[in-house]
């Protein structure tokens, strides 16, 4: 059993990294000895609760699927129409590819959340760097300030920001989705929970070396750090890819919107194109789920170990 | 009025935006970047997506979407294809104005966008729009003298033209005419008896109410805000002496009590005697009139569309009736509005020319219901031709447009809040005191609050 | 440590737990790394956590007292506490508080209760539980914009998937459960849960792989049944992870905004307005950014409040296992 001292919460957090390891590494059923007749039905009766609430869960996005491989005349007419033709046409993804607007979302969230996370990781782990390794006058003023920051709702702060953003002239670009969503504050956390577990015996050889607080940083410790940048890089990328309340309301030029802002306000002219609107829901997934399919076990390892939400 | 710098700075702004970008462009965002076009150098380094289009905004959706689109189609077309235009067309209401102010202060308006004429008003006031002299008019060829007289002159703000309109779209009466002719109101020409007064309004509604056994009249007022106003703002102006509802700017609530009960009450007793609809919904309130269940629908003339694609359907429109002094209908205009830029002589001309552009093209905007603004539309031919738009086209006339108010205008606060109050009195729920004192609550906060603007 | 089963080729956690086991206890600072050098790697990200998250803070409480536009550059004119009075006056502050109240409600009992059950009997099986996990999980990552979509179509009144399962059911569908001042919130709710659940339900996976198989064995041979295992060992070794999805839910229905402004836009009329989408139409469509200022200054109180609350819970908690 891994034992961290929960003395922030961070730490705590951080702590059940190594519980969400063994998620994945699923331990065999507790029930494994002495349960009997009832141990058995009940394996039954889990089957089939289980199978019928997942069957539940499926079905909005499946219908999504379903209605955005429809012809738009058919996606008005309601769900009966929809479920009963049978033959998947491609055409809501062929007017949204032609189109264009599309491509220009995928560019602002692919350019925003890539050079969100890059910066995050690597601005977050050398501050972890330093409060991990390093002693300094008012390293106890800047440890509160981090507790201070990871209380602060940074959602809240939506009107101060887009002043401030708008004071600096960076308001419809880029850099005003990115920038303010840098300083995630948990990141620091995770990383300097995972860096003090790292043995200092590791960097002693490389230090006898004369190698400098960089090199050490740059060469011995993250590349130590593998699962917890992937997790980190993981979790930050899906946040910026997701969020809705920023990008909303600094990027209003409709060539620079990410893709959830361009679907939630541009419109199609031409009446309610249900089909089309649930293909772009589903493009707009789509390279999450992938990422999913891909960094399984680090998402799920992450959002157990860090308690992110929102 | 104040200079607005996050606008007015406009003209300093390349220096200090490519300085702090230039210095923040640390990852990635190369020098080679700041040369070139397309998103990627303008989310980047600000520079412009695609120098020479022209962008336009606009709010449109349904059958005028449709026909907004074909407008632009012939602008691009005699300007160089699809390249020489961008349109973009967002969400209705207040979402949309949203976007028009946000884009302004963030520095990245579209060239042109649509807006209604009551709500180009607090646009100004934020320092959101440029005036369009009339210099700036000659240099496409148009004058004052080419547009609507009401709308235009509802337009003129500080002595400034804010707005160029290019349409009035009041609200009207669609009605039946296989009702209507089994209740005796037509005449042998097909058009309407006159049901002017309001003695002769109610008995034509005894009449129908008669022919339909259920309503005589429909109109939306559940989910439905805009719709109660509409119907009460019109029947009010029909008063001579009927005082603005808003006065200073917002501040105060002027609206005539012994106008304001008389017609409240009077809607009531008419819901009481069955022949106006308790509660119904905006759909539903069009399905009583297109399936005889109702002789007449109030609306926008918008809904001409909705009702020209019911096969089998025979229906008339006309002017809201004059129930009491003056003829009178609740209006509004879409408008086209230059929000606040830099903009060289030549991008001016632009912008002006696909206004021009537009307004040419009036008669197909016509065709969706909407009263053109731009005369050499309205009195040509084809226009008068064109039923049965032109047979309420005299309500542009007696337009009553949304008191000014910077909570105001189409899809307001201001219309959603009275509007509710409204509709819960054609419900029954609420009495004549009990919602003007549920207003007056409601809109305290705005009407203590000076305008942000 | 028990084989990986679903993701052989994942870069193993026994890596990333060993060391940290190895240690200990996290190490002390470095008594070599002294000076400026801490504040080189500390600038970047300090930095941006004071242009953007102090800076704002501050800004945020400074503007609340003025009454500062959207459309005007500067504070503008002092306004005293006017802002504060304003919103503690005003009927849809108080509903939008009401209503966020109403959301947690809503959505609290399922996301837990439901969350519990699917975890607990996805962690009994042997096989298949990457299937259960793709179900339950999957709809977390995705966007908001992707499941309001989704959702708004499926409640698109009567012809709506929501409508025909109700036909099957024997119900008649109304008017639309979103178009309903009464039932919007539930509308909104119900794709809250089926988006968050695979949160909770990965929390509470987690929590199931804390209890020591032994619990379990003791308990089964003291003659426990199932029912008895999960009442008297799961349930309350899972209190600790029952108290942080809860305060955690709390704070996310405190800072909600996507779901409803995507899928109501607050309405119908205000019947779904939240705090976030009162704050900013004030600021954004009203263009009272002072305004804005103080109702967000109340929200922040509230929800760092709360914050604070679940700090105090997890170190008691913390502490009570220490002594445990």
């Amino acid at each position: 059993m891994t034992t961290t001292t929960a003395t922030t919460p961070g730490a705590g957090r951080a702590g059940r990294s190594g519980v969400g390891g063994a998620i994945s590494a699923a331990a065999p059923p507790a029930r494994s000895s002495g349960a009997g007749i009832s141990g058995r039905t009940f394996t039954i009766v889990t089957w089939i609760v289980l199978v019928v609430f997942a069957v539940i869960w499926l079905i909005p996005s499946l219908f999504a699927l379903k209605t955005s491989l429809s012809e738009n005349g058919v996606a008005a007419l309601g769900a009966n129409e929809i479920l009963s033709h049978w033959y998947p046409t491609l055409h809501s993804y062929s007017t949204l590819f032609g189109a264009g607007d599309i491509w220009n979302w995928y560019l602002a969230s692919a350019i925003t959340g890539i050079l969100t996370t890059v910066l995050t990781v690597v601005f977050a782990s050398m501050a972890a760097f330093a409060l991990s390794r390093m002693h300094f006058r008012g390293r106890t003023t800047v440890m509160l300030m981090i507790l201070l920051g990871i209380m602060i709702p940074s959602q809240v702060l939506i009107v101060p920001i887009f002043e401030m953003l708008g004071a600096a002239n960076l308001l419809n670009t880029y850099w005003a989705v990115i920038f303010p969503q840098v300083p995630a504050v948990i990141s620091v956390f995770i990383f300097k929970q995972f860096f003090d577990g790292i043995p200092r015996e590791l960097e002693e050889a490389a230090r006898i070396d004369g190698a400098g607080l960089w090199k050490i940083y740059w060469s011995v410790i993250m590349p130590l750090s593998r699962p917890v940048i992937a997790a980190v890089a993981i979790l930050t990328f899906v946040g910026v890819w997701n969020n809705l309340l920023l990008p909303l309301f600094v990027l209003t030029n409709p060539n620079l919107m990410t893709i959830p802002v361009g679907l939630a306000t541009v419109q199609g002219s031409f009446g309610q194109r249900f089909a089309d609107i649930q293909a772009g829901a589903i493009l707009a997934a789509l390279p999450l789920v992938l990422l999913y399919l891909v960094f399984q076990r680090q998402i799920v390892e992450g959002v157990a170990g860090t308690g992110l939400k929102g | 009025m104040r200079v607005r710098t996050p606008l007015g700075s406009a003209g300093r702004r390349p220096v200090g935006r490519r300085t702090l970008l230039g210095s923040t462009a640390v990852l990635g965002a190369s020098a080679a970047l700041a040369g070139c076009g397309g998103p990627l150098g303008a989310g980047l380094v600000g520079s412009e997506v695609a120098p020479g289009t022209l962008v336009f905004w606009n709010l449109f959706g349904g059958g005028d979407g449709g026909r907004m689109q074909d407008m632009e189609k012939v602008y691009a077309k005699a300007h160089g294809g699809s390249s020489s235009l961008q349109a973009t067309t967002f969400a209705w209401g207040n979402p949309y104005y949203s976007k028009v102010t946000l884009a302004t202060v963030g520095n990245q308006p579209p060239d042109v966008a649509v807006a209604h004429l009551t709500r180009a008003k607090p646009l100004w006031d934020g320092g959101i729009l440029d005036p369009i002299s009339e210099d700036d008019l000659a240099r496409v060829g148009l004058k004052t003298s080419d547009f609507n007289e009401k709308a235009w002159s509802a337009q003129v703000t500080d002595g400034k033209n804010i707005a160029i309109p290019l349409d009035t779209h009041p609200f009207v009466m669609f009605f039946n005419h296989d009702v209507m002719d089994k209740a005796g109101l037509l005449e042998s020409d097909g058009s309407l008896t006159d049901l002017s007064g309001v003695e002769t309004f109610e008995s034509a509604l005894e009449e129908i109410k008669g022919v339909t056994g259920s309503e005589a009249l429909t109109s939306a007022n559940v989910s439905e805000t805009a719709t109660p106003w509409r119907l009460f703002w019109s029947l009010y102006n029909q008063y001579e002496d009927a005082t603005p509802f808003l006065s200073d700017g917002g501040a105060k609530i002027t609206v005539d009590e012994d106008i304001y009960t008389d017609i409240t009450a009077r809607l009531q007793k008419w819901v009481e005697k069955g022949w106006l609809n308790r509660g119904i919904d905006y759909a539903g309130s069009q399905t009583q009139m297109a399936t005889g269940k109702a002789g007449i629908y109030l609306q926008g003339e918008w809904e001409i569309s909705t009702f020209q694609s019911i096969e089998g359907l025979k229906f008339g429109m006309a002017p809201i009736p004059t129930l009491f002094d003056r003829p009178a209908a609740q209006a509004d205009s879409h408008t086209f509005i230059l929000p606040k830029k830099d903009r060289t002589p030549e991008q001016l001309t632009q912008a002006l020319g696909f206004i021009k552009s537009m307004l040419t093209e009036s008669m197909t905007w016509a065709e969706g219901g909407h009263v053109p603004a731009y005369l050499p539309t309205y009195d040509s031919a084809e226009y008068k031709k064109l039923t049965p738009q032109s047979d309420y086209a005299s309500a542009a006339e007696n337009a009553y447009y949304d008191d000014a108010a910077w909570y105001g205008g189409s899809g307001s606060t201001f219309e959603a809040t009275v509007g509710a109050q409204l509709a819960l009195l054609q419900q029954g729920s609420t009495t004549p005191e009990g919602a003007l004192s549920a207003i007056r609550g409601q809109l305290q906060t705005y009407l203590d609050t000076p305008s942000p603007l | 440590m028990t084989s990986a089963t679903t993701t052989p080729n994942a870069p193993s956690a026994a890596s990333a737990d060993a060391p940290a086991r190895r240690s200990g206890r996290g190490g002390r600072p470095s008594d070599r790394g002294t000076g400026p050098g801490a504040w080189l790697f500390l600038a970047p990200f300090g930095i941006f956590y004071l242009a953007f998250l102090l800076g704002p803070t501050i800004w945020m409480f400074v503007a609340s007292f003025f009454n500062t536009s959207l459309v005007h550059r500067g504070l503008g004119s002092f306004a005293g506490l006017d802002n504060y009075v304003e919103m503690f006056s005003r009927a849809d502050f108080w509903s939008s508080l009401w209503h966020t109240l109403q959301f947690t409600i809503y959505t609290v009992p399922p996301l837990v209760i439901l969350a519990f059950v699917f975890a607990v009997l996805t962690n009994r099986l042997q096989r298949g539980q990457w299937f259960f996990r793709l179900a339950f999980f999957l709809p977390f990552i995705l966007p908001s914009a992707t499941i309001s979509l989704i959702w708004v179509f499926i409640f698109t009144p009567a012809t709506g998937l929501f409508a025909s399962v109700q036909s099957l059911l024997g119900f008649t569908p109304g008017s639309g459960i979103l178009a309903d001042p009464k039932s919007a919130m539930v509308g909104i709710a119900i794709a809250t849960v089926w988006w968050t659940i695979g949160f909770n339900f990965i929390l509470y996976l987690a929590g199931l792989q804390d209890i020591p198989r032994e619990l379990y064995e003791a308990a089964a041979v003291d003659g426990a049944s199932t029912w008895q295992q999960i009442r008297h060992v799961t349930i309350p070794l899972l209190r600790r992870t029952t108290t942080l999805v809860i305060l955690l839910q709390i704070i996310a229905s405190l800072k909600i905004f996507d779901q409803v402004y995507l899928m109501t836009n607050g309405g119908p009329g205000i019947s779904t307005q939240v705090s976030l989408g009162l704050i900013t139409g004030t600021a954004f469509t009203d263009n009272r950014i002072g305004a804005a200022s103080a109702a967000s200054v109340l929200l922040f109180i509230i929800i760092v409040a709360i914050a604070v609350i679940r700090e105090i819970v997890e170190r008691v908690a913390a502490r009570r296992d220490q002594e445990a």
